[in-house]
């Protein structure tokens, strides 16, 4: 049936090209009658449609979407875009018919648009002077060629159906820098800017880099050992697969869900008390991998609970939707709250799936993108019925309880147990207690339900209680509508989200899966696709992409397996100087990025490195350490469930990954704030990498780096000679053997620390003492913590925080 | 290397991380090259005008003072003394649950004295003899109000622009806008102090830098511990060795450099030697033994205590003399439902000498010509009395309608009192400054347009101010 799908999809396809090329007859294809031509046709739309970003047309040609649109965006739309209200003259530039009336095809001399642009009056010329925005001579000459060209209009990219896009011919001479598909989109472009493809990167830095990547944590040594000696041909493509098998791997991607999810441990609102969400992150783990089609992930956790015979995990997935600030304050107004924790919901979805900035449409129309207040609401109508109350503190109804498979497990062996045995024995009742114990631990966890249907109305300058026009649950006039049998509640706006027709969910899923992997999206704000966002770097390819994902069932482990395997990933991050001249921000990847390890990844690989690391999957936030002191000199709560402060873990609870550490929204843990993590008050999709003192001083002080270079001392103690010992610290952190230079600083500074704890066996002791473990050392305390400081080197170097 | 390249606050880097490796920092292009439009220039009709403050000294009195017992003296109270609060005044406005179920809402007039001070005749209670000293410094405004009735979205709003949480803090706009004057010191700095329990929490985010780079988020000094977080050394690493260990940090990492040429190694390594640096500065920057007793006897007995409001109000002098931007103090106790006249003693007892004599100080040492003080709480408080009224005793609820506060310095117009409130000090009468419009006159002290301050996020040109304010001229000098 394959063909049938292709057939309908190219169908479709050519009807909304022609919809949007009606203004030019002579184009308009005709109908297609075999597939291979309809094929031909859309491989020529698309060299049309993307313009001179994809190089199909001379340089000079202005595309209206990529050049003309931002410009009128920036400049005209807050008073003739789609806000109503805000809108002057009733002129709409940010629709086809708006700009077209102002403009004369092929005549800019009386076109209107660029008339008032260009006017040397400026009493007459537009933008006026009191908005502070004005247009440059360039622009406005861009303007004049495309009306001179023939003002083509088009829509903007993000809305337009996603296509398949043709996979560019391979560039010749390419010298085996090919790997997939991805390659020829990447090295097209990398052709017509005058660069080439690194070569590949060398077998120890890449199976760090790609580790590092899929799992977050560092490639032990003898794994690496396994790898370096590896014969085969397909040795990377065997070491991805373990990777993505590895139960490391739904920790890693979890991560990145939960600044999505505004996953914390806390309410986040005044006192900011503790929550019991952990039972949601591990249904987020163990679903990532199992490698829940995204499709489904989506559908789960927006309406889990609406699924037909919904299963308690569906119901659980719904906690995404929970995971929201929740205000307990006293002398609160439960309505104004509860019409907050929508609106953030409703920011959550848009951003996450949409790429879009619906929340701007809270108050009024959006000023950029062709969102109203009533499409704001219609989405609202969606959330609008669930049984919550305005102002709460802890898990707060509605709730589930739903086992973990390991505790499943018990319950079920119990049960069968206790049926087998006859009624009130004692064995019996033992058992019976022991179920009901387990049970009564299984914690709560806060979900969505569907409650009686309330009435949505508009409301005013979003004030919740000002009530506007009345409205259905309904999604936003400029997206595909919802189909037919979809019902009209929160289950059916998952489906429409996950629906073939939807332009946005499938590109805005994939961009984000390239950031994570490349350090930026082929749209370098995931956040934004809408007009005042940026344009994509690679259209076609983040089409094909896209399609892909859609089309292949959006199946997540293979697009990343598909996007590690390129040869795009697999090159080195050496920076050659012609790059560095040509492109500094590497937008065209002509070499690997190198990227800082984000805050969990530095400390998850310290921990690992080092052997501290407790690999237990799952289970309740865990409390590492802190400052003493932090949580009273600001926090609220200081009476009541934060009596005693923040109380560190003893033994596993501080080696645990950093994903499940314990999240207080109004003062994050200090490491992670300090590189970079966000606070989880609101959904986030991009963190900065900053390099800053404070991360310096982090790295130089905190205890657990302290301690991880104790510890790796400890576990490299046993080799024969200094050097050995060196090499493998070394090897555990970067996963390759230092060069010969290297060794010669990393000897020197060994030696001096020696000759300093020689003097000073007193210091010495006092380093060795952080952590309180056995010193097995025959050499002495001097030698011990002459390899600590030196370990500890290691950890602080910029490449050891660096994904290379 | 530490000389060539110098802070990390220092905008050449900034700049660069900013336009290159930050991904926050893609297509938008505001670094150095934004000052020009920031500062100074003509924009929208406004006059250019010249920065006359070039820091920030914001005392934020977390919990929010009542204005009826400090600033806005209202002495027609006195004859209605337990009388339901007219209708005409209160107008069916939203109250907070706390007191909306009250049954009646008894006028409680102050029981402090009010006396005219200074040459300026500044009406300001008994509770402030300080402050009441420096009244000719002062601009003051009574007709603040602001839009939120509970502290988190309120505070949030003042320190933010906006009631949601993920907004840049003032002091990360002015990080971001203006950069630092200082190569071994942050540009923003935080310090929290606390009368009584403790009060209202603060938040991270009230520092926080939102969505701009986190490079310009506050640095909160503690207390306690380390004053700057991951401060010292570990056990056994005498500064020496730190030194040599930190070269070889930086041999390996120059190896590095010179293999992969990424600028961002460069980088590190100068944020290291500034981490260095700054093991030795802080220290010395919280160390008050070079303080003159005169000088300590300014800020009262309290200065003595470190993490106290005067330890803290010392201690912006300090940074500020280092050229820190913005510092931000928070003194938290201020949340009078109950036994107002006895806890507001206290607070006053704790701040009001600290806050008149870090004024003294900027002034004798020609400081204050161009540093802005602020001192504001979050919203006002109300007339009625919250719980039971007697003749010595009082409670007040939250009031956002009107409050008052105070500013001295670089640029506002010294011994003023702006604006009015009615007889009931409930709503404004006259004047109305929100804080949108008072966060634009801040800026426009600092030489900044605050519709030019911006940073493109989510598709918008983002503004401390979001789509209002309005500079307010009569405050200006």
């Amino acid at each position: 049936m394959g063909w049938l799908r292709r057939l309908t999809r190219a169908w479709r396809r050519w009807w909304r090209m022609r919809a949007e090329r009606v203004q030019r007859p002579g184009l308009c294809p005709r109908l297609p009658v075999f597939t291979v031509r309809v094929l031909a046709t859309a491989v020529g739309v698309i060299g049309l449609g993307w313009g001179p970003a994809s190089g199909r047309e001379p340089a000079q040609t202005v595309d209206f979407d990529r050049e003309i649109r931002p410009l009128l965006a920036d400049n005209c739309f807050q008073c003739h875009g789609p806000d109503e209200r805000a809108r002057k003259s009733k002129l709409r530039l940010d629709r086809r018919k708006g700009v077209l009336g102002q403009v004369t095809p092929g005549r800019p001399a009386t076109s209107t648009l660029l008339e008032r642009i260009a006017s040397s009056d400026p009493a007459h010329r537009m933008p006026p002077p009191g908005t502070g925005r004005s247009l440059t001579s360039a622009q406005v000459s861009r303007v004049r060629a495309w009306i001179s060209q023939g003002a083509r209009w088009t829509r903007h990219w993000s809305l337009r159906p996603i296509l398949r896009a043709m996979v560019p011919a391979a560039v010749p001479g390419g010298g085996g820098r090919s790997r997939n598909a991805i390659d020829h989109f990447v090295q097209d472009r990398l052709r017509r800017n005058g660069l080439v493809a690194s070569r590949p990167s060398d077998r120890p830095r890449l199976a760090r880099r790609v580790t590092l990547a899929l799992t977050g944590l560092p490639p032990q040594p003898d794994q690496l050992a396994a790898v370096v000696a590896d014969g085969d041909a397909d040795w990377y493509e065997r070491l991805v697969d373990r990777l993505l098998a590895s139960p490391r791997f739904g920790e890693h991607l979890a991560r990145h869900w939960l600044d999505l999810a505004r996953y914390a441990d806390t309410d986040g609102y005044q006192d900011d008390e503790p929550r019991v969400m952990w039972r949601w992150r591990n249904w987020v783990i163990d679903v990532i991998n199992g490698n829940m089609p995204f499709d489904r992930f989506t559908v789960e956790q927006l309406a889990g609970d609406l699924l037909p015979g919904a299963r308690p995990e569906q119901v659980l997935a719904t906690g995404f939707n929970r995971n929201n600030r929740t205000n307990g304050e006293g002398g609160s107004i439960a309505e104004e709250f509860r019409v907050e924790y929508i609106i953030d919901r409703l920011d959550t979805l848009s951003t996450t799936w949409m790429g879009l900035t619906l929340a701007c449409a809270r108050c009024h129309d959006h000023k950029y993108d062709p969102l109203s207040q009533r499409d704001f609401y219609r989405l609202f109508a969606f959330f609008n019925n669930i049984p919550e109350k305005g102002i709460y503190r802890r898990n707060t109804p509605p709730l589930v309880k739903v086992p973990t498979s390991v505790v499943a497990g018990e319950l079920a062996s119990l049960s069968r147990q206790i049926d087998a045995l006859p009624k009130s024995t004692k064995a019996r009742q033992v058992l019976e207690t022991r179920r009901a114990d387990l049970l009564k631990a299984v914690p709560s966890t806060m979900v969505l339900q569907e409650g009686p249907r309330r009435d949505t109305f508009v409301l005013v300058r979003g004030r919740y209680d000002r009530h506007g026009e009345k409205v259905i649950a309904g999604v936003p006039e400029s997206l595909p509508g919802m189909a037919r049998n979809l019902p009209r509640n929160r289950l059916g706006l998952a489906r429409w989200l996950v629906s073939d027709r939807h332009p946005l969910t499938a590109r805005v899923a994939v961009n984000r899966v390239w950031q994570q992997l490349f350090g930026r999206g082929l749209v370098t704000t995931p956040e934004d696709f809408g007009s005042q966002g940026g344009r994509p770097s690679h259209p076609a390819l983040l089409d094909w992409l896209a399609s892909e994902f859609r089309d292949g069932g959006w199946d997540v482990k293979r697009l990343l397996r598909l996007i590690v395997t390129s040869h795009t990933f697999r090159q080195s991050s050496r920076i050659r100087p012609v790059d560095l001249k040509l492109d500094p921000d590497n937008q065209w990847l002509a070499r690997a990025p190198r990227l800082r390890l984000s805050a969990e990844t530095i400390r998850d690989q310290a921990l690992a490195a080092s052997g501290l690391i407790v690999e237990q999957l799952g289970g309740p936030s865990v409390k590492p350490y802190q400052p003493p002191g932090l949580w009273k000199e600001i926090a609220g709560g200081a009476s009541g469930a934060y009596k005693n402060g923040y109380q560190s873990d003893r033994g596993p609870g501080l080696y645990r990954r950093s994903l499940y550490t314990f999240w207080r929204r109004t003062i994050p843990p200090p490491m992670m704030a300090t590189f970079d993590a966000p606070s989880r008050e609101a959904c986030s999709v991009r963190r900065g990498r900053t390099n800053t003192p404070l991360q310096a001083l982090a790295l130089m002080n905190d205890t657990l780096f302290v301690e991880a270079a104790r510890r790796l001392a400890d576990r490299v103690a046993a080799g024969a000679e200094v050097a050995d010992r060196i090499d493998s610290a070394f090897a555990h952190v970067l996963g390759r053997r230092p060069t010969a230079m290297e060794q010669r600083v990393l000897m020197a500074s060994y030696l001096r620390s020696l000759a300093r704890f020689s003097k000073r066996p007193g210091l010495g002791k006092e380093l060795l003492a952080a952590g309180g473990a056995r010193l097995h050392d025959p050499e002495g305390v001097a030698a011990r913590a002459s390899l600590v400081t030196t370990c500890h080197v290691i950890l602080n170097l910029d490449e050891a925080v660096t994904r290379e | 290397m530490s000389e060539s390249v110098g802070s990390l606050w220092q905008e050449k880097i900034s700049r660069r991380l900013f336009l290159g490796r930050s991904s926050l920092g893609i297509g938008t292009g505001v670094g150095t090259a934004a000052l020009a439009t920031l500062l100074g220039e003509e924009a929208g009709g406004q006059p250019a005008r010249a920065p006359r403050a070039r820091r920030v000294i914001y005392l934020c009195q977390s919990g929010a003072p009542s204005q009826l017992d400090l600033f806005d003296h209202k002495p027609g109270l006195v004859a209605r003394f337990g009388q339901p609060l007219p209708e005409s005044i209160r107008r069916g406005q939203r109250l907070t649950t706390m007191t909306s179920g009250q049954k009646q809402f008894p006028v409680a007039p102050s029981v402090f004295r009010f006396r005219r001070h200074g040459h300026s005749g500044a009406m300001i209670s008994e509770l402030l003899p300080f402050t009441a000293r420096m009244a000719d410094e002062l601009c003051l405004v009574r007709s603040m109000h602001t839009e939120a009735i509970n502290h988190d979205p309120a505070i949030t709003l003042l320190q933010t622009g906006s009631q949601q949480a993920g907004r840049p803090s003032f002091g990360a706009w002015l990080s971001y806008g203006l950069g630092s004057e200082n190569r071994n010191l942050p540009s923003f700095v935080a310090l929290t102090s606390w009368s009584l329990k403790g009060g209202q929490p603060l938040y991270d985010r009230l520092w926080g830098s939102g969505f701009l780079p986190t490079r310009h988020q506050g640095v909160r000094f503690r207390a306690v511990g380390d004053p700057v977080l991951f401060l010292s050394n570990p056990p056994g690493i005498a500064s020496g060795l730190r030194r040599e260990l930190l070269d070889d940090v930086a041999r390996l990492n120059r190896l590095k450099l010179d293999s992969f040429g990424d600028p961002e190694i460069e980088t590190r390594m100068a944020q290291y030697e500034l981490a260095f640096r700054m093991q030795t500065s802080v220290p010395e920057l919280v160390d008050f033994s070079d303080e003159p007793r005169h000088v300590l006897d300014l800020y009262g007995p309290d200065v003595a205590r470190r993490g106290s409001y005067a330890s803290n109000c010392l201690l912006a002098r300090r940074l500020s003399e280092r050229g820190v931007r913005f510092i931000q103090l928070f003194h938290r106790g201020w949340d009078q439902h109950s036994n107002l006249p006895r806890d507001i003693r206290e607070l006053c007892r704790a701040t009001d000498q600290p806050s008149a004599g870090l004024l003294r100080d900027l002034k004798q040492r020609g400081l204050l010509d161009d540093t802005l003080v602020i001192w504001a709480g979050e919203f006002g408080r109300t007339v009625y009395s919250q719980g039971e009224l007697t003749s010595t005793n009082y409670g007040r609820d939250h009031h956002p309608r009107c409050f008052s506060m105070w500013m001295a310095g670089g640029g506002v117009r010294a011994g003023t009192t702006y604006g009015a409130t009615d007889d009931f000090s409930y709503n404004v009468a006259e004047n109305g400054v929100h804080v949108h419009d008072l966060n634009a006159t801040l800026l426009h002290c600092l030489g900044i347009d605050h519709r030019r301050l911006t940073f493109k996020y989510q598709g918008r040109h983002h503004r401390l101010t979001d789509v209002h304010g309005r500079i307010v001229e009569p405050l200006l000098a």
